[in-house]
């Protein structure tokens, strides 16, 4: 006897057994874009021009916390040669990872730090383009949150980008 | 009006065989034993589908002429037969020939060279190419940027460098492509032998300005690149007038230095590109401008607006010192 497709007490069974698919493949497609924000920035001629005007400058949101920006922070460091004194367990304050969770810093201080440096060789605020100084400050103050060991991998991936007035050459 | 539309689409199909960016214009001996391994596998294949082509065309034509009969379970037929031996045998002589002879291109392209003596080192960074050479009269090293110089007849050997991501070297009508991976020494040898102007560019998307991370390549006699690199192995040309004064103080004691080497100057940044003799180059910011002082004035006031998301940030200057900066940039020849 041919039971017709309605009758079938097992239709009724899978179909309860698949009812959650679509929502769990829209909640994993959902999780997979969670993250997309952590980098959203802006590109373009609309970066910031001037120094921030204090710890509530609205400007400072696009910088703490964005993943980019710290990270091109990170780059910069390196490139003007700040790793070279401010080492992993260098001594005193140089140690800026267990300086900014000794003392917390806003981060128009950081800046006005890192601007006002008169370290060797130059006066970084005259060196170091603007832009640029808002990433490095957004690296620092993120520093305390970010394992020693992934700081490590950063410097490691850096190994072929110049460092000041030296190049060792590409990654080999 | 349907013919016109199809001669349109026939000639956009040819404009990419002629140019300074494209693998069917061979100007180096790399290039055209690559160009010759594609024209072999042109006429494999041109081969083997046109005689596809035709087949179907003829089952087509004779199921029509014979129409509307019931499908019937042909008998064995050892014509048929006979014949599928023979269509397998033009598949393998087909593959065949085409693995041979990229056996043979890829073989060649590895070869030592007798000729190699040019020694010269690319590397490759988001998003502009770092080149130096290997000064004969020194046996040091020579550096420029987003400008290859490459004497004809003689090969050189490229070893290619990454200081940050995977790119790609790429300059179609001189030599092929070879990746360029972070912690991988590869190298390329070219042996250019048409003089001219050729454009190389990144291949492996490597970031946001990827497109627009280009080289010139300029095939020189011997002696015409004997003299440049002669040239570019100098320090940076003695100022020409007050306005070059400024724009050298402004360059070279301000934020440029902090990225640029300038040589025989106070700018003896890393960061950046070469700026010694970047007046003789061709274009600027990795082929993204012609080398002129407006477009250096206008890369300088804002380059995120030109290049979005480059390295290179935007420096506030006056104008009058970001016009000297530019002027003096571009008398630097």
């Amino acid at each position: 006897m041919i039971v017709p497709d309605e009758a079938d007490p097992r239709r009724g069974n899978g179909a309860w057994r698949w009812a959650w698919a679509p929502a769990v493949a829209s909640l994993m497609c959902g999780a997979l874009l969670v993250a997309c924000t952590r980098e959203s920035r802006t590109i373009g001629p609309e970066q910031p021009q001037t120094p921030p005007n204090g710890a509530n400058d609205p400007r400072i949101a696009n910088f703490e916390g964005n993943a980019y920006q710290i990270a091109q922070g990170g780059r910069y460091f390196t490139w003007y040669g700040c790793g070279t004194c401010h080492t992993e367990g260098a001594p005193g304050r140089r140690d800026l990872a267990l300086e900014m969770t000794r003392r917390s810093r806003s981060f128009d201080t950081v800046y006005a730090l890192i601007a006002g440096h008169r370290g060797v060789p130059v006066d970084y605020a005259a060196r170091i383009p603007i832009e640029q100084l808002w990433q490095i400050s957004a690296y620092v103050r993120s520093l305390p949150g970010i394992k020693p060991e992934l700081r490590r991998r950063q410097t490691l991936d850096q190994t072929g980008e110049p460092q000041a007035s030296n190049w060792s050459g590409p990654v080999r | 009006m349907i013919r016109s539309r199809f001669a349109l689409a026939c000639l956009f199909a040819l404009a990419s065989c002629s140019g300074i960016q494209t693998p069917l214009a061979p100007a180096g001996e790399q290039a055209a034993s690559q160009y010759s391994l594609f024209v072999l596998m042109l006429w494999v294949c041109g081969f083997v589908y046109v005689l596809v082509l035709g087949f179907l065309a003829l089952a087509v034509s004779r199921v029509m002429r014979g129409a509307a009969a019931d499908p019937v379970l042909d008998a064995p037929d050892r014509g048929l037969h006979r014949s599928l031996w023979v269509w397998a045998g033009i598949i393998l002589i087909g593959l065949s020939v085409l693995a041979g002879g990229s056996f043979l291109v890829d073989r060649s392209l590895a070869a030592a060279q007798a000729r190699e003596a040019l020694e010269v080192r690319v590397t490759a960074h988001q998003w502009w190419w770092r080149i130096a050479y290997r000064d004969p009269a020194t046996g040091g090293w020579v550096e420029t940027a987003n400008e290859l110089h490459l004497p004809a007849g003689r090969t050189a050997r490229i070893a290619l460098g990454s200081a940050d991501v995977i790119h790609s070297f790429w300059v179609p009508n001189v030599a092929g492509k070879m990746d360029v991976i972070p912690g991988r020494a590869n190298a390329i040898d070219v042996t250019p032998h048409r003089l001219g102007w050729f454009r190389g560019q990144c291949a492996e998307f490597c970031g946001t300005q990827h497109a627009k991370m280009a080289f010139d390549v300029k095939v020189d006699t011997p002696a015409e690149f004997a003299a440049w690199l002669a040239a570019q192995a100098r320090p940076a040309a003695a100022l020409a007038d007050t306005v070059a004064a400024r724009g050298m103080q402004v360059v070279t004691q301000g934020q440029c230095a902090a990225c640029h080497v300038v040589r025989g100057t106070a700018a003896a940044g890393r960061a950046g590109p070469d700026l010694t003799h970047v007046g003789t180059r061709r274009s600027i910011a990795a082929g993204l401008l012609p080398m002129n002082r407006g477009n250096l004035q206008g890369w300088i006031a804002q380059p995120q607006a030109l290049k979005p998301g480059t390295m290179m940030p935007t420096v506030t200057l006056e104008p009058a010192d970001a016009d000297a900066a530019a002027h003096y940039l571009e008398t630097l020849k």
